[in-house]
């Protein structure tokens, strides 16, 4: 126990942060191994940045306290900072200064920054340094966020939501950038609401819902308890294996409308496709279900009221 | 309708603020009249002639006072006149607000997303500032009512109407020229260029008083059709012209601002400057100043610092070229040379020039803390800060390099200006003592700092209004000068006024009590502002 506590990147205690109205985050306990990628999935207004914000001593918390390699994020917030990277939620508006102006700022204010790794991460992402900020996409804006995130090749990297505005292929460029940094030593804390996006690059995730950290799984186990929407058309002729489909494990709220079936698929696919390869398909649609779907599926919550016209 | 109530709900803290402060001005000045003016006629009289003795040292800002003797002329003069800058103040902050400000925070983008055009953009913004300015002018002339009544005199009603009318429509002329401007050149340039260009405006009026040459221009300046009436004292006078002229010129601005932003792309300008070509690089900037703490503030900020450092000079030379013309004023007041002969020759022009230009300073050196302030809320309120404080830098480091900043860019431009006021003052033949004019130049950098401390001390605690409150800070700090002596306030209150602990450096020297004063109000704001940042949350 006492090796584990002293190898944690990151741990919290009851960590706290009470914005009334039961908005906030409530009784945080957590442990982030090094080395380890852990996915933080959560809907919005869940907790995933206030979580973010205390660990990177942006707002004290309430009660509780959060400690990065063993250093505590209030007391120890210039120490801690040392050996993060931080991506926030929001790109901060650098009005005109020029990107290559803002990574020499930033890099100036931090110290360490090896020019040949900011100038590979640019290249890495086609990011101009020499355009305004101001004249970025929201695209470029977030690859410059990235680039600050990793310039100084940190221990710890601590991301919120940081492929959104991102391309697929960015996207994409973005995982591999992080399996490296993983493979170079790094641990990752990587907030998220979309659950393919954890699940691709995460170790561990952990799922907060209302301010509470309500699971944390295993990549094996959040492949268990992922749900797909699936939607089949066989062939005009084709006889649809109804009884089959509907005996398969993992396999739900099966629907026949014509030759069009649809299903909810927890888990693999491997029963289903098994079943499918001996008849003629002619449309196979696989849709990740949102956040709120999960949440339905996976904690058996009711389905919130709607709100009145 | 929509449109213009969301122009008045995003400028609803500006109402509120500068209604407050026209109401407060007229409020305390027409008070004051009655603690100071006396009670009898020939007192009254005798104050009339030392205002329009102070007058003649301000002809170069504000025209001739009419029945100063009176509560209505004295007030058109002490809360009028300087409502006036306020409000064409006003009008810049809010219309380069909306035009640039909500187009880079995407409101602009939304609004038209939602169907509304963008004529009627501009149209209802204007309706909203005309609403506003007359708001805020209403509140003066209740201020004012409230004054008279505490004398037990009454006001004429039809004055008091004119003088409102009056003051809304200048400040909504100035609202319009400067909406036009800020279509014209980029969201960088827009307040710093149309600032520019309503000082331009306002100094050709006022400076034609003392330049013929400018006689030829003023017809172009909204402040000239402002000066047409004195409507508040009894036998004023009302220019319905000069009303329908600012009227028609804040219309003619609109329409040709609401033409200017059809021509022009959202977050673009209608005048380009052509780009110079960059090559594309994936370098980060090279420059050794970026990874000194302060000098690369500077650098970040060296158009801004070169533009105040241009502009203080410039002035600076404005007064002292208006300097005999003052003096020359003052002498020919048969009143005053009892007075003016306890007075050297030669200390008379440092007197009047440390009085003249030493208190426009004072107000562009608060205005300058101000611009300061508003940039580090902005920082807050934008996620710089929260970037910054992702570097390992302790957030006290951050306060103190922000108030280095500030001082740094204060030596340049109080260097820049001082020394353009020697070199302008020898040519003129003015013999200032150079280790006056040193001292008195390096007395604005702590009087700065005061106000770069209280600055620090509301941007530390509540971001968002920082700016607002430090105005109201700077707004209170002067009328405490003005009405300290008037209403026997205690002595520690009014040294709580940078104003007053600037004193006249240039005729008696420095005053040390007065100069660790200011540096321990700088000090004691900077400390605590350090230990609020510490306490406060970042970023939620």
């Amino acid at each position: 126990m006492l090796h584990e506590m002293a190898s944690a990147a990151i741990r919290t205690a009851g960590l706290s942060k009470d914005y009334g109205a039961e908005r906030g985050l409530f009784d945080l306990d957590l442990q982030v191994s090094a080395q380890e990628v852990f996915g933080y999935l959560g809907p919005n207004g869940a907790g995933k940045t206030t979580t973010i914000r205390l660990l990177m001593g942006m707002i004290r918390p309430t009660a509780g306290s959060a400690y990065i390699f063993g250093l505590d994020c209030v007391r120890e917030a210039v120490e801690v900072k040392r050996r993060v990277g931080y991506l926030p939620g929001d790109v901060p508006q650098f009005g005109s200064l020029r990107g290559g102006e803002i990574v020499a700022y930033l890099g100036g204010m931090r110290g360490g920054v090896d020019p040949r790794n900011v100038r590979s991460l640019a290249e890495r992402f086609d990011l101009d340094l020499s355009r305004r900020f101001r004249e970025y996409s929201s695209g470029n804006k977030q690859k410059l966020a990235i680039l600050l995130a990793f310039m100084h090749r940190p221990d710890l990297l601590i991301l919120d939501e940081p492929t959104s505005g991102l391309d697929p292929l960015n996207q994409q460029e973005f995982y591999a950038l992080l399996r490296e940094a993983r493979d170079d030593g790094a641990t990752v804390f990587l907030s998220s609401h979309v659950l393919s996006e954890v699940e691709h690059v995460s170790d561990r995730v952990g799922i907060l819902r209302s301010g509470k950290l309500v699971k944390v799984a295993e990549l094996e186990e959040l492949k268990h308890i992922r749900v797909h929407r699936v939607e089949v058309e066989f062939a005009p002729d084709e006889k649809i294996p109804f009884d089959r489909l509907r005996a398969l494990t993992g396999v739900d709220d099966l629907t026949v409308n014509g030759q069009r079936v649809t299903c909810t698929v927890h888990g693999a696919f491997d029963g289903l496709i098994d079943a499918l390869a001996s008849h003629a398909v002619v449309d196979f649609v696989s849709t990740e279900p949102s956040l709120e779907e999960f949440f339905l599926s996976f904690f058996g919550e009711k389905k919130r009221k709607a709100l009145p016209p | 309708m929509r449109a213009v109530l969301l122009g008045l709900r995003l400028g609803r803290w500006g109402i509120v603020g500068f209604s407050l402060a026209g109401l407060f001005l007229t409020l305390v000045q027409s008070i004051g009249y009655y603690q100071i003016a006396g009670h009898t006629a020939a007192e009254r009289a005798n104050f009339g002639a030392a205002i329009a003795a102070l007058q003649a040292q301000f002809v170069a800002l504000f025209p001739p006072a009419l029945a100063p003797e009176t509560v209505a002329g004295y007030v058109q003069f002490r809360a009028y006149n300087p409502l006036l800058i306020l409000f064409a103040v006003w009008a810049l902050a809010s219309s380069s607000g909306f035009a640039r400000g909500d187009e880079e925070r995407g409101v602009g983008e939304a609004s038209l997303a939602a169907g509304v055009s963008r004529v009627w953009l501009i149209a209802s913004r204007t309706i909203a500032f005309a609403i506003a300015v007359t708001v805020a002018a209403v509140a003066a002339a209740v201020g004012f009512a409230l004054g008279v009544a505490s004398g037990h005199e009454s006001v004429e009603p039809q004055g008091l109407i004119e003088a409102t009318a009056l003051l809304a429509a200048v400040g909504l002329a100035c609202y319009s020229l400067s909406l036009l401007i800020a279509q014209l050149v980029g969201a960088r340039l827009a307040t710093a260029t149309a600032g520019a260009f309503l000082l331009a405006l306002f100094l050709i009026n006022s400076l034609s008083r003392v330049f013929d040459s400018l006689l030829t221009l003023r017809w172009l300046s909204p402040f000239r059709y402002y000066d047409l009436s004195q409507p508040l004292p009894r036998g004023g006078y009302f220019s319905f012209g000069g009303f329908v002229v600012l009227l028609a010129m804040a219309v003619a601005a609109s329409v040709a601002a609401s033409l200017a932003i059809q021509r022009r792309d959202v977050g673009g300008s209608v005048l380009r400057l052509p780009a110079l070509e960059r090559r594309p690089t994936v370098e980060p900037a090279t420059a050794a100043w970026w990874r000194i703490p302060v000098v690369r503030d500077l650098y970040e900020l060296r158009l801004g610092i070169l533009a105040w450092a241009v502009g203080m000079a410039v002035l600076g030379t404005v007064f002292v070229s208006l300097t005999r013309t003052i003096v020359q004023a003052l002498q020919s007041i048969k009143a005053l040379l009892p007075y003016l002969s306890i007075f050297a020759h030669e200390d008379l022009y440092p007197a009047v020039l440390g009085y003249t230009w030493f208190n426009v300073a004072q107000l562009l050196f608060a205005a300058f803390a101000i611009t300061y302030v508003a940039r580090w809320s902005a920082q807050d309120t934008d996620g710089r800060l929260e970037m910054f404080l992702s570097a390992p830098v302790s957030r006290a480091a951050i306060v103190l390099e922000r108030m280095a900043v500030l001082a740094a860019g204060a030596v340049i431009v109080s260097a820049v200006s001082g020394v353009m006021l020697f070199f302008v003052s020898q040519q003129q033949g003015i013999n200032l003592n150079v280790g006056r004019l040193v001292a008195a130049s390096l007395m604005l950098i702590p009087f700065a700092l005061v106000f770069a401390g209280a600055g620090s001390l509301l941007a530390s605690w509540n971001p968002r209004a920082a700016a607002g409150l430090l105005g109201a800070f700077a707004f209170a700090s002067y009328l405490d000068t003005e009405l300290g002596p008037i209403f026997k306030l205690p002595l520690w209150l009014q040294d709580l006024s940078a104003f007053k602990l600037f004193g006249t450096p240039l005729l008696s020297g420095v005053d040390t009590r007065n100069l660790t004063l200011m540096l321990l109000l700088a000090l004691a704001g900077l400390g605590s502002s350090i230990l609020l940042l510490q306490r406060r949350d970042v970023g939620a």
